[in-house]
């Protein structure tokens, strides 16, 4: 592949010094503290950091309880401090994180925790009920539904069939075996994720994230010139713009694709330059677009990437290594962090069985939706790389 | 799982058909099912104005999951109403078969659902 390295727009100062996770899955008998405690103290001891350092925190959730961090962080000592809480939707996680780098690149706070927890099995047994104030949620657009409407669209014009929708799910779930963290770990043929129910035409069970229960977190500080570590080349969040009648694209093409823009040219790279990919794959129509938006594929020929084995683990940019939302599971503020210990551990050559070999240069996508009428709640991005070591 | 008050757009029976009360700006024309204080596109004043009743399936699903108050299973379309803005409106099929309509399929709104939901109905082709 040709290079799209470009001259970045910024240097880089921010690093992410540690990450992560709790386990992810449906843990009723765990309380959300305990879930944000064993990622948060993960995540200081990998980089080295005491509850003491710190300078502020910043947290992603959805549905948390007012004080949710406070109440899970006073008891480990993380106290007197900013403490912000952002909600984002899907893309809460990764909010906090971008708002963390940004506080570190402007020299606002100096180290800074970004933690991202959900609790969902105290609220749901399946899908997120529609929200009763939005015009679409009140009409009974279940989530799963706004992206059947995204697949129903691709197969009218693209040709997309349902096995290209399964592959998404299967990839996933082969990569998801060596990740002894993700809430499904068992390996699945096309065959069987298109014989699971229906549950939005033509998106069967297992082409839908399940809920889930979990934590992760990241420490940020300022990038120590000279080290090798992992560096954040760029981190953009944009809202959607508006989604009506004008729109041509599937419903969040448009704002991945101007995210994707703007992160890339930040980080003076290009779609070509990346050695791993996690992305928003809440359903399996939503990777097929992404990989699109972020320009991998053309727009229409995301699923030739699954035909051809792009994006599998052992092809040239491997998508959603982790496993994925798919298989991951999806507690919704707690995702964009657990996509980055995921890239985290693949730039360090950390992550086990399902290693990308010799990743040097990765990306974060969060997409979080929900909103009537905008192309998008939220959508993060944020480049990663693992730096040589060699003082520039 | 409700909340007052009811953000949908009001369905009116009107000169025999069916249409959306909704606003449009006055400077530029783009349409809306909100009442805002000014056009999301330019900026201009808003008026109010009626849409439909015919449109075009931009997507359609059905869901087959439960959502609180309402019994799966039930087919949504999104509308490119005729001159007026994208709708999301539930799908009534006459012989009771809940199916996903293709992009491209001429609807018509109709009386809303039960449940106070816009709907809309494929356009039987008749011989010209």
């Amino acid at each position: 592949m040709t290079s799209d390295r470009t001259a970045p727009q910024r240097a880089v100062t921010a690093a992410v010094a540690g990450v992560g996770t709790s386990l992810f899955g449906k843990q009723p008998d765990l309380h959300p503290s305990q879930l944000v405690w064993r990622a948060v103290d993960e995540a200081l001891r990998d980089a080295g950091v005491a509850p003491a350092d710190l300078d502020a925190v910043y947290v992603g959730t959805v549905f948390g309880a007012p004080g949710v961090a406070q109440r899970a962080l006073h008891a480990m000592g993380i106290t007197s401090m900013p403490i912000i809480t952002v909600e984002n939707a899907c893309a809460s996680g990764t909010t906090a994180l971008h708002e963390a780098v940004t506080a570190v690149e402007l020299g606002r706070f100096h180290t800074v925790l970004a933690v991202g927890v959900e609790k969902m099995t105290d609220q749901f047994a399946g899908a997120i009920h529609p929200e009763s104030t939005d015009i679409e949620g009140r009409t009974g657009l279940a989530l799963p539904s706004l992206y059947a409407m995204a697949a129903t669209r691709y197969q009218a014009l693209y040709g997309v069939t349902d096995e290209d929708l399964a592959s998404v799910a299967v990839k996933n779930h082969a990569h998801a075996v060596h990740n002894d963290r993700a809430q499904y770990r068992t390996p699945h043929t096309v065959e069987e994720v298109l014989a699971s129910r229906m549950v939005a035409d033509p998106l069967t069970l297992m082409q839908c994230c399940p809920i889930a229960d979990g934590a992760a977190a990241a420490v940020v500080r300022p990038h120590r010139s000279g080290t090798e570590e992992v560096v954040v080349r760029s981190s953009v969040l944009r809202s959607g713009g508006l989604w009506d009648q004008r729109c041509a694209h599937v419903w969040g093409y448009e704002l991945i694709r101007d995210t994707a823009t703007a992160a890339f040219d930040l980080a003076g790279v290009g779609p070509t330059d990346l050695d791993v990919v996690e992305c928003h794959d809440a359903f399996t129509i939503g990777e097929i677009v992404t990989t699109e938006a972020i320009g991998l594929a053309p727009e229409g020929q995301g699923a030739g990437l699954l035909r051809s084995g792009h994006t599998a683990l052992g092809g040239p940019q491997p998508v959603n290594p982790s496993g994925g939302l798919l298989s991951r599971g999806h507690p919704l503020g707690a995702t964009g962090l657990a996509q980055t210990a995921e890239i985290t551990w693949q730039l360090r050559g950390e992550a086990g069985g399902r290693q990308v070999d010799g990743a040097r240069l990765g990306l974060v996508e969060t997409m979080g939706g929900g909103v009537a009428g905008v192309d998008g709640n939220a959508c993060v991005m944020v480049v990663l790389e693992r730096t040589t070591g060699v003082r520039a | 799982m409700t909340t007052t008050p009811d953000p949908r757009p009001p369905v009116l029976p009107l000169d025999g058909t069916t249409r959306l009360a909704g606003t449009r700006c006055a400077e530029c024309g783009l349409p809306s099912l909100w009442d805002p204080p000014r056009c999301a596109g330019c900026g201009g004043r808003m008026r109010r104005d009626t849409f439909g009743p015919d449109g075009t399936v931009w997507s359609s699903t059905v869901v087959r999951v439960p959502v609180p108050g309402r019994t799966p299973p039930y087919a949504l379309a999104y509308v490119d109403l005729d001159d007026g803005p994208r709708v999301l409106a539930h799908v009534v099929a006459g012989d009771g078969v809940t199916v996903r309509l293709p992009p491209g399929t001429r609807v018509r709104l109709t009386t809303s659902t039960d449940d106070g939901d816009v709907a809309v109905q494929p356009i039987e082709e008749t011989a010209s």
